[in-house]
Formats: C-alpha cells, sequence, structure tokens
C-alpha cells in the first residue's frame, strides 16, 4: 500500500516534469489543433458540394444546367487546395513541436546526467542510461507528435457527432451518450491493465540495451575466454524477455479491443432499434432517423481508435516516469548555495580526522594530514588501502563520512564545485580516452588552447615522441578508452591531459605504472620544474614517489607512516620492506655486474 | 579504414539498392503461414464489414420502405429490425474476434521478425574482429542491435499486412470500377501515372534524407554512450559545459535532419487527398457533358455509386503510400543493421578446422610478421620457441609490439606472414573456442561485468563450484579484500567496476584467468596497479601456478619477471635480446642491462 502510493507520487512529479517542457509549445500546439478543427470541418465541404452537383446540376439528369459546375468545382478544388495546405501545415507544426520538445529534453537530461555524482553512476548501467536517451525519448516524441492530435481529433468528432444528433432529435443524441460511460470504464481499465506492462517493456528494453552495451564494451574479454557461446545465451534470454513482454501487452490490447468494437456496434444497434422503434411509432420522422444514420461513422470510428490510442498513451507514460526515476534524484555533491568566495585554488590542502565509509565497508579511518602549496607528496600503500579514495575527497567526488576536507583553508564543501575541480588536474588510474583525436584528447580542458600549448603538455608527459611517430600524429584519432595505445601510452597522454590544465593541484593516480623507467625518470624531472603546483603521485614503486616532500604508506585506510624517504626508510617498517624488496638487491647487482662493465 | 569518432558521418553505399529489402525474405518466410492465415482473416474481416453495411441497409430499408410506401406490418417491421441488430451484433463479435486475433498474429510475426534479427546481428558482433570494434564508437554499435532493429517491427508486421490486404481490396475495387463504367475506370487511374511520378520525385530526396537523419542520430548515440563512460574525466575536467555544447550540436543535427527527412513524407498524404479530388471533379464534369451529348446509360445513381469507390480505391493507395514511406526510412536502418552482418569475419574457422587437443604447451613463432593497417609493420621475422612449461616474459618500450605477440598466440588476428604453432600445431587450422578456451589470458584493461564478484571470476570457467571460485581468488591474493566487502563474492559489481579499485580489478581479472586452469598462460601487465606487498604473496602463489604451464608475462615491474626461463626484449616489433636474467645481464651494453640498472638510477643520484 506504502508501495503504491509512492509510485503514484512519482508519476504525479512525472507528469509535472513532462508538461514543464511541453509548456513552451502550448502556443504551437493549440494553434496545430485549431487547424485539425479546420481540416475536420473542411472534410464535411467536399461530399456536400458533389451532392450540390447532383442535385442543382444534373438535377433530373435530362435539364442540366452547367451554370454553376464551375463553382463547384472551383469550391472543391479550393477547399482540397486549401485542406491539403492544412493537412501539412499541421503535420509540420507538430513535428516541429514534437523535434523541438525532444530536443529540450534531451539536453535536459543530458545536462541532468552531467551533473550527477559518482554514487549515481555506480548504480546505474550505462546501457541504462542510454536507454533513457533514446527508446523512452522515442516514445515521447511519437505521443506528441501523434496521440494528442489523433485523441484531439477522435474526441472533437465524438462529440460534434452528438451535439449534430441532438439537434436532429434530442432524444436520440441523449440514448447515442448511453455507451460513453461503458467507454470510459473500458478505458480505465484497460489503463490499468496495460500500465505494468508498459513498464515491464521499458525494463526489459533497458536490461537488453545494457546487456549489448556491456557485450560490446567486453568484446575482448568474451573472445579472450571464447564465452562467445555464453554470451549468445545470455543475449537470448534478454532477447527472448523483451519480446515476452511485448508479446504480453498485447495480449491486454487484445482483451480489450473486442469490447470496444462491441460498443462502437452499439451505436448502429441502438440507432436501427430504439430509432426505428422512434420512426414507425412517429415520434421520429424518418429524414431524422436518416440523418442520424449518416451521422454514426462520427461515433463509430474514434472509438475504434481509443483502444489504441490508450496502448500509446500508456507506453509514453512508462517512458516519462523512467526518465523521470532516472533523473529525479538529486545529487549528494553539488555547488553549495553560496560558495566561498574563492577564483582560483592555490593548493593548501588538510585533512582533519577524515573518515570515508561506504556500506559499512571502512575505506578511510581517521585521516589527517597537511599539505603546502608547491610540495610534492607520494602516497603507497596496499591494493585498496584508500589511495584513490583520498584522491577523490580532495576532488569532492565523495564526500567525507566524518571530517573535514580543507583546500587552502577552506572546506571543500563549501567551495564552488567547478572552481575546486578547475584547480585540480587528475591522470586517473583508470585511463579514459575519447573518440578523439589525440589532440582533442590533451587539450580536453581548454578545447581552444593553441598547438603549441598541447605539444608543451606531451613533451612534460614524455608523449610527443610516440605522438610524432605516429601516422597522423596528433591528429590521429584514438578508438574508444584509448584503443589502438598501449596502457604507457595512453598513461602519458592522460597525464598530458591533466598537465595542460595548468591546475594548482596535479595528481598523479598510478600514472606511470605502464611506463618503463627511463621514461618514468624523464617525467620526474618535467615534473619537478613545476615548482608551484601541490603534486601527489601514487605509485607502488619507490622510484616513483622517492623524491617527494612527504611520503604517506596508506594500510587499511590509515596512515600508517609518513614522512620523507630517509626518514621512512629508518623507520624499517611497511616502506622499508617495500624498498628492500624492490632495491634490497641493488648492491648485490653493483658488485656483480658494474665489475663486468669496469672489465670491459 | 580510418578510425570513426561521434561526429563523423559513417560512409554508405549511395545507391538505392534492393537487396536489403529482399533479404528481409529470410527473416519472414518462416511466418508464411502466419501472414497468409491473418490476411484471410483480415478478407474475412472486410466481408464480415461489407455484411454489417448490408444489414444495417436492410434494416434502414425496412423502416424506409414502412414508411413512405406501408409495405409491411409494424410487428414485422419491428421483428425484422430487431434481428437485424442481432446480426450486427453477431457480425461485430466475430469480427473483432477475427481484428483481435490478428493483433496477436502480428504482434508475433513482428516481435518474431526483429528477434532473429536482433540475434543474427549480435551472433555475428561476437565473431567480428577487434579492429571492427577499435574503429567505431561503441554507441554507434549499439544502436544498431537495439533500436534500428526494434523500429522495423511495426512495419514488418502491420505494414506488410495492412499492405497486402490493400492490395487485394484495390484489385477488387478496380474490377468493380471496370465493371461500372469504362470510361469512369479509366479516367479515375490518370491519377496514379501522376502519384508515381511524385513518388518518384521525392524518393531520391528522401532517401537521402533519411539516410542522413540516421547517420545524425548515430553519431548522437556514440556520444551519449561516451559521455557516460567518460564521465569521471569530465567531471574532474570541468568540461561538463563545453559537453553540453558539443551534444546541444549533435542533437540539434539530429533534429535538423529528422525534420529535412520527415517533410518528403508529409507530401505523400496531401498530394493522394488533391488527386482524389481532381479525379472525382474530372468523371463528374464528363459526365455531365456526356449527359448532356445524351449518352446512353449514364445515371445520376452510376455516378454517385462510382465517386464512392474512387474514394474507397484511393484509400488503399495511401496505405500503401505510406508503407512505401516506411519502407524508405527502414531501409536506412536496414542498410546498417546488414551493413553490421556482411562485416566480413576476417579471424575464423578455416573450411576443414580440427579441434585443438589438450595442448601440452609447446609455443613457436617461425617468422612471424604482422601488421594492423597495411602499411605500418607491428611484427617483423619474430622466430622463438619456447618448451611446455617455460615461462617466457616479453619487456621492451611501451608500443613495441609486446601486447601484439601475447595477441597473436590467442589467434586475436591473423597473421601476415610466418608460422605460429602451439604443439607443433598451426593455430590458424584449429576451432578458435578449442584455442582460446584452454588459454588463461588476462589483459591490460581489466573488464568487470556488472554482476557478482562470484560471477566475475567464474566467467573464466562457467562449470567451476564456488570453492573453486574462492581457491582461485585465495592465489591471486584477492580473497582477503573480497571478504571484507559487505557482501563478500556476492557484491554487486557493475561494467565501470565501481568501488573497486584498479588493483582489486587486476586480481579479479587474475583469478578469472587462472581458473579456467590454462596450460598456456599470458599475463599482459596483470600486477601493475598491485601493490609491492600484494606482489610478493602474489609471486609466491604464482610460482606454484605456473608449474606445468606455459606462461608469457608482459610487465613493466622487472622484479615480477627475473626468474623466467626466457626474457625476450622487443624493440620495435623485433626481439633484439632474448636470454635468462643472468645471461642478459652479463652484456652491459644491451638494452636488458640498461633497462634493468635504470631502475636503480635514482638510487645513484
Amino acid at each position: 500500500m506504502e508501495k503504491e502510493k509512492n509510485v503514484k507520487h512519482i508519476s504525479k512529479d512525472a507528469r509535472k516534469w513532462f508538461l514543464g517542457y511541453l509548456k513552451k509549445y502550448y502556443f504551437k500546439l493549440g494553434f496545430a489543433l485549431l487547424l485539425v478543427t479546420f481540416s475536420a470541418a473542411l472534410s464535411f465541404v467536399n461530399p456536400k458540394v458533389l451532392g450540390l452537383i447532383v442535385d442543382e446540376v444534373i438535377g433530373d439528369g435530362v435539364n442540366i444546367n452547367t451554370e454553376k459546375l464551375p463553382l463547384y468545382v472551383g469550391i472543391m478544388l479550393g477547399c482540397t487546395l486549401i485542406a491539403s495546405c492544412i493537412r501539412w501545415l499541421r503535420n509540420f507544426i507538430f513535428e516541429t513541436a514534437s523535434q523541438d520538445m525532444l530536443f529540450d529534453m534531451r539536453e535536459g537530461v543530458y545536462k541532468n546526467l552531467m551533473q550527477k555524482d559518482f554514487a549515481f553512476y555506480n548504480k546505474n548501467r550505462t546501457g541504462d542510461l542510454m536507454s533513457r536517451q533514446t527508446g523512452d525519448m522515442q516514445a515521447i516524441r511519437h505521443c506528441v507528435a501523434y496521440v494528442i492530435y489523433n485523441m484531439y481529433e477522435c474526441t472533437l468528432l465524438f462529440f460534434a457527432a452528438v451535439i449534430m444528433i441532438f439537434t436532429v432529435n434530442a432524444k436520440m443524441g441523449a440514448l447515442m451518450l448511453i455507451p460513453v460511460p461503458f467507454t470510459i470504464i473500458c478505458i480505465i481499465l484497460q489503463s490499468r491493465a496495460i500500465k505494468p506492462k508498459f513498464a515491464k517493456i521499458r525494463d526489459r528494453f533497458s536490461s537488453l540495451n545494457a546487456f549489448v552495451q556491456e557485450n560490446i564494451s567486453g568484446n575482448r574479454v568474451v573472445r579472450a575466454f571464447a564465452k562467445e557461446d555464453y554470451e549468445i545465451s545470455k543475449f537470448n534470454k534478454e532477447n527472448d524477455g523483451y519480446r515476452e513482454a511485448e508479446t504480453d501487452a498485447a495480449t491486454v490490447w487484445v482483451k480489450f479491443m473486442p469490447i470496444f468494437e462491441v460498443i462502437s456496434a452499439s451505436f448502429s444497434v441502438i440507432l436501427l432499434v430504439v430509432g426505428g422503434y422512434m420512426v414507425i411509432n412517429k415520434t421520429m420522422s424518418l429524414g431524422q432517423f436518416i440523418m442520424v444514420n449518416g451521422y454514426l461513422w462520427m461515433l463509430n470510428n474514434p472509438l475504434h481508435m481509443f483502444g489504441w490510442l490508450v496502448n500509446d498513451y500508456y507506453r509514453f507514460i512508462a517512458s516519462v516516469e523512467k526518465i523521470y526515476n532516472t533523473i529525479s534524484a538529486k545529487p549528494d555533491i553539488m555547488t553549495p548555495r553560496y560558495p566561498a568566495d574563492v577564483k582560483k585554488i592555490k593548493g593548501n590542502i588538510e585533512f582533519k580526522n577524515v573518515s570515508y565509509t561506504i556500506e559499512d565497508e571502512d575505506v578511510l579511518h581517521d585521516v589527517s594530514f597537511k599539505v603546502k602549496a608547491g610540495e610534492t607528496i607520494g602516497i603507497i600503500g596496499a591494493t585498496g588501502a584508500g589511495k584513490s579514495t583520498i584522491m577523490n575527497l580532495i576532488c569532492r567526488f565523495f564526500d567525507a563520512t566524518e571530517g573535514e576536507v580543507l583546500v587552502d583553508g577552506v572546506n571543500v564543501k563549501d567551495l564552488n564545485l567547478h572552481t575546486l575541480r578547475d584547480g585540480i588536474g587528475m591522470a586517473m588510474q583508470d585511463v579514459f580516452l575519447f573518440s578523439d583525436t589525440i589532440e582533442g584528447n590533451i587539450a580536453y580542458a581548454k578545447p581552444d588552447c593553441p598547438f603549441e600549448k598541447v605539444k608543451w603538455a606531451a613533451e612534460l608527459a614524455e608523449a610527443d615522441g610516440f605522438i610524432m611517430e605516429m601516422a597522423d600524429g596528433y591528429d590521429t584519432i584514438v578508438g574508444e578508452r584509448g584503443v589502438g595505445l598501449s596502457g604507457g601510452q595512453k598513461q602519458r597522454i592522460s597525464l598530458a591531459r591533466a598537465i595542460l590544465k595548468e591546475p594548482s593541484v596535479i595528481i598523479l593516480d598510478d600514472t606511470t605504472s605502464a611506463v618503463d623507467m627511463e621514461t618514468e625518470s624523464h617525467i620526474q624531472v618535467a615534473l619537478n620544474a613545476l615548482k608551484n603546483e601541490t603534486k601527489f603521485i601514487i605509485a607502488h614503486r619507490i622510484s616513483s614517489i622517492i623524491g617527494a616532500d612527504q611520503i604517506f604508506v596508506l594500510d587499511g585506510g590509515r596512515i600508517v607512516e609518513s614522512g620523507n624517504h630517509e626518514e621512512l626508510l629508518a623507520k624499517k617498517g611497511y616502506y622499508y620492506t617495500v624498498f628492500n624488496h624492490q632495491y634490497g638487491d641493488f648492491n648485490n647487482i653493483r658488485s656483480l655486474y658494474a665489475t663486468d662493465k669496469g672489465v670491459k | 579504414m580510418a578510425r570513426n569518432k561521434y561526429d563523423i558521418d559513417e560512409e554508405l553505399e549511395e545507391k538505392f539498392d534492393l537487396k536489403n529489402v529482399k533479404r528481409l525474405k529470410k527473416y519472414l518466410t518462416p511466418y508464411r503461414k502466419t501472414f497468409a492465415l491473418t490476411i484471410f482473416m483480415m478478407a474475412l474481416s472486410s466481408v464480415l464489414s461489407i455484411g454489417f453495411l448490408l444489414v444495417m441497409k436492410d434494416g434502414i430499408q425496412v423502416i424506409e420502405e414502412y414508411v413512405n410506401k406501408s409495405l409491411y406490418t409494424k410487428d414485422y417491421v419491428l421483428k425484422r429490425v430487431v434481428i437485424d441488430a442481432l446480426i450486427i451484433i453477431g457480425i461485430t463479435v466475430v469480427n473483432a474476434f477475427f481484428q483481435s486475433k490478428k493483433i496477436t498474429l502480428t504482434t508475433k510475426i513482428g516481435q518474431g521478425v526483429i528477434h532473429s534479427l536482433r540475434y543474427d546481428i549480435f551472433e555475428h558482433l561476437q565473431q567480428l574482429p577487434f579492429s571492427y570494434y577499435d574503429d567505431k564508437p561503441h554507441g554507434k554499435i549499439q544502436v544498431r542491435v537495439v533500436n534500428y532493429v526494434n523500429e522495423l517491427s511495426d512495419l514488418l508486421s502491420n505494414g506488410i499486412v495492412n499492405t497486402i490486404t490493400d492490395m487485394f481490396s484495390l484489385i477488387f475495387i478496380i474490377i468493380i470500377m471496370f465493371a461500372l463504367n469504362v470510361k469512369f475506370a479509366l479516367i479515375a487511374m490518370c491519377g496514379l501515372p501522376i502519384l508515381i511520378v511524385a513518388i518518384a520525385f521525392v524518393k531520391t530526396k528522401q532517401r537521402r534524407g533519411w539516410r542522413l537523419s540516421s547517420n545524425k542520430t548515430s553519431n548522437l548515440n556514440a556520444y551519449i554512450s561516451e559521455s557516460i563512460n567518460g564521465i569521471r574525466v569530465t567531471q574532474s575536467f570541468v568540461r561538463e559545459e563545453e559537453n553540453e555544447e558539443i551534444f546541444r550540436r549533435l542533437n540539434n543535427d539530429s533534429r535538423k535532419y529528422w525534420m529535412k527527412a520527415v517533410i518528403y513524407n508529409f507530401m505523400l498524404g496531401p498530394i493522394v487527398d488533391f488527386i482524389t479530388t481532381v479525379t472525382t471533379l474530372a468523371i463528374y464534369v464528363w459526365a455531365i457533358y456526356m449527359m448532356i451529348g445524351g449518352v446512353f446509360g449514364i445515371t445520376v445513381a452510376l455516378l454517385t455509386t462510382f465517386s464512392g469507390y474512387i474514394s474507397r480505391f484511393w484509400a488503399p493507395i495511401t496505405t500503401m503510400a505510406n508503407f512505401y514511406n516506411s519502407m524508405m526510412t527502414a531501409v536506412s536502418y536496414l542498410e546498417r543493421i546488414f551493413g553490421t552482418i556482411d562485416e566480413p569475419v576476417i579471424v575464423r574457422d578455416v573450411k576443414d578446422a580440427i579441434d585443438m587437443p589438450k595442448i601440452v604447451g609447446n609455443v613457436a613463432f617461425k617468422d612471424v610478421s604482422f601488421s594492423y593497417e597495411d602499411n605500418v609493420k607491428i611484427l617483423s621475422d619474430i622466430n622463438f620457441s619456447v618448451k611446455a612449461g617455460e615461462s617466457v616474459a616479453i619487456v621492451g618500450p611501451t608500443g613495441a609490439g609486446k601486447t601484439t605477440i601475447v595477441n597473436l598466440i590467442s589467434r586475436f588476428y591473423n597473421l601476415d606472414s610466418g608460422l605460429l604453432t602451439i604443439d607443433d600445431i598451426d593455430i590458424s587450422k584449429v576451432k578458435l573456442k578449442s584455442l582460446r578456451s584452454q588459454m588463461g589470458i588476462m589483459m591490460q584493461d581489466s573488464f568487470i561485468f556488472s554482476g557478482t564478484i562470484m560471477d566475475n571470476i567464474r566467467y573464466g570457467n562457467m562449470d567451476a563450484t564456488d570453492e573453486e571460485v574462492i581457491a582461485a581468488a585465495k592465489t591471486v591474493c584477492a580473497h582477503d579484500f573480497i571478504e571484507k566487502l559487505e557482501d563478500g563474492y556476492n557484491t554487486e559489481v557493475n561494467e565501470r567496476g565501481s568501488r573497486l579499485s584498479a588493483g582489486q580489478r587486476q586480481l579479479i581479472s587474475f583469478a578469472r584467468a587462472i581458473l579456467a586452469d590454462p596450460k598456456i598462460l599470458i599475463l599482459d601487465e596483470a600486477t601493475s596497479s598491485i601493490d609491492t606487498e600484494t606482489e610478493i604473496l602474489l609471486q609466491k602463489g604464482l610460482a606454484r601456478l605456473l608449474e606445468g604451464r606455459t606462461s608469457f608475462i608482459i610487465a613493466h615491474r622487472l622484479s615480477t619477471i627475473k626468474n623466467s626461463n626466457c626474457i625476450m626484449y622487443i624493440d620495435d616489433g623485433r626481439i633484439v635480446e632474448k636470454g635468462t636474467h643472468d645471461e642478459l645481464m652479463k652484456n652491459p651494453d644491451g638494452k636488458y642491462y640498461k633497462l634493468y640498472m635504470s631502475q636503480y638510477d635514482f638510487l645513484a643520484k
């Protein structure tokens, strides 16, 4: 019960959200509906004129009077021309309005998605989100372009007919209203039955989409494990599920359609039996009877359509709700209403007793440290110790569960999100490149910057060399996620991308793991030249962080050791062990091989 | 083939080709009987509709005759009217049954056709080479499998049924028209050539229009997909506004080209309307002058009856024109769908491919050369052989071709020249599945599927028990961190591997690779994001693991590979040095020596 109430509540908000977009086009749509009214009215003219031609021109077929013929021909041609134009215009307006609205809506949803925080993206699959922008948008477009006007036309015709019949014979008119309540009940019942079915279709569609999306993204793994057959069998389930949902919805429609048909026929029955009785008993004239018969199609046709329209309408509702549910969740991480007055961050960073917990898992526990602008910080520690989390807290991709993260003495929660992130250049662990040119990827932060700048950043990141060796140099298009580049090349492009931003804080989150030692040492020299920037270097190789002003050793979400290289070695703790493992044989090597070299 | 990005249109052959439409036959044939049944029922339904009108007419006529001519008794008239009403209800019920049956059947056809079309495209995608996926944004591939296919459902069911039904009624009406009056019929038919000319005129533009439009939609989809996948980068680089600008541009293109294409669709309706009026009028005017001339046999009744048929004549033509319209839209989707299905499978089982026998693990490269694109050689004349159970380390600068070498062993690509054998069997002669299922491959990018961690590891071997999965996780030191997650092995993760660090993801895909219990193990940067302490533990487990397996290891951390049986230094697509660690270290001018010593450079400073 509680749940149902909740669903209803959402659907009300969803409607509001949709109408918010439609509002802009009320005038346009209103005008188009007016055109529908006109064209409906015009459709009565031609039969009438043809009747006049028969009556007045041909007459009894002997004394033909062609005097008025050109006039009638002119009227009919004119009317058809006007009707054609109106029809074209009407289609055009509905289509434009629906496309314009779709444009706004897509943009709105896109902007909304851009604002969503990581928590949201961790919950939603890419394919699901894509369905919101593709299939669901199409259902909405269809509704605005076709359903609205058809609904209007049907209702218009129906009530026009009822009114006409009323003017002919009030009793008959009243009788024709008898099926109306049944129609309404039928519509309501159908709506109830069909709504969950369409919601299911949208779910299945989304799920199919998400599955296909993952299969495409993970195609290398699928191949490597020769799991094509397994993927196909999983796909079959999704494909079957979608078909089943569609068929299921059709079953509901199949059940209700005959009822609409019968109701539609009931008008004829009423006329024939009741009307016939009235004519026989002389309470209605034969002429009236014939006239009412002439209007019957206007009652019948809309009823044939109603079932369809209800169907289409709920298809549309299902999509509106789906989109609204996706976008309505407010992100937890937003720029505060009154952000601190900071234009550009300097790079002083402080953690005060910061803890971060997600789903009962202690990721960071009581972490405190202070970094002055321009310092280089090395972070080392076990996989999953919380190294990247510290970086994500600085960029405010997450909010600390406890404690404060301060940048230049201001809590990051009080900063304008853009100012904060503008000041930080992050080369992430998981390099994501866009399917764009290399230049476009490096200049991601400043798409309009001159080429020299791009080259400068690439040189600092030791990427210029291999880029220039490529056939198209900086204009080489890299595939999505940087396919075609080796791991080390991707990392260097990602580093160049961060450098180009000229940030106050540079974060290298394990960015040189796939880069060979020699290249890495060149990169370090280049980075050391950037004096004013605060640098965070997360790494597993001691060589990457040896020159840092401070090194934090993380374990189980806590800073267990800190100090510079020498101090940490002296502590003979975790850092010392790691160092020994990596370089313990240095002295041996020197004695073993250096002598060889000496001999030579 | 040039690589494609989100705002580049994909080129397609310019000529209109009916072959894409013809190919649909394959998908429609299984439903031949269903189609026939549906059309038969629709024919019955039309007969019933006519019956409905006749009965109605009978009722009205009886009443009319009673009033005007006082032919029948009151009771008789009432009885007859009630009987008519009952017949009407009967007809309606039967007709409604047919109509609803039609919906069931057309849904079955429509959904069935797109179901198998989608299966075919998906199945084919599973065979396409990496290059297919590398060269175009994934959003563009995706939209073919899901959205484009969906667009066809209504057309291929209702569209076809209605068109065929209408064709029959059209023939029927034409016969009646000619039977009524040949000259009138000829005049009415005069409209057809006009319509055909109009359609031919619109067709070329319409086709171009839809093609462009589907291109723009594809671009938009590609960008949406990329925007979602790259959201972390976008947010950390504060690129939201620029992206919105690009999105607006693509969104606008999509709208603009849709409108351009759809405008041609709108033209047909009004044209048909106009032709109907003109031909009706022509017949009237002509008849009137005939009457004046005193031509025998032209009566008012004939005229009104005939003009009734003119509108019935054009109604099915309108439906057919609409079908044609939708077909035009559909063709632009079909081209893409079939285009994908036609995409050549480069790496495939040869004709007489045999099953790879159980692999022992001897691998040999003989004069192997390889290039991704025609002009750029990646590997040249690679020669080496590895005995079963040996471990081979591959080192060298980034981009030297290390990953390429191991990719060739799994036959992800075909060789340009040379021979690659496993246990002396040319791997290009064996079935791909039998080859790859015996190898454990861990790639640079550790892709995580959405599902539980258990599922992700089990991907390596679907038949593995939970215990085996856990054992694999323990071997690669992943067990501890997995246990700490709130739901342990049942923790849900998703494709972006949220919540897991890069190192953790590597450990999971490592476990996945060894769960297959492969004879050949390929580790491409398997431990690059793993901390040293875990690595030490891992090394111990690994030593045990590698026993009895041939392994290829690519790593930048040289501590990982020091104990390999053979180390190959690759530079610029060639093996420049080969030997054990100790052997290679004897040559102080060698590349490996330099590489190894460079680790310590910073200590010497």
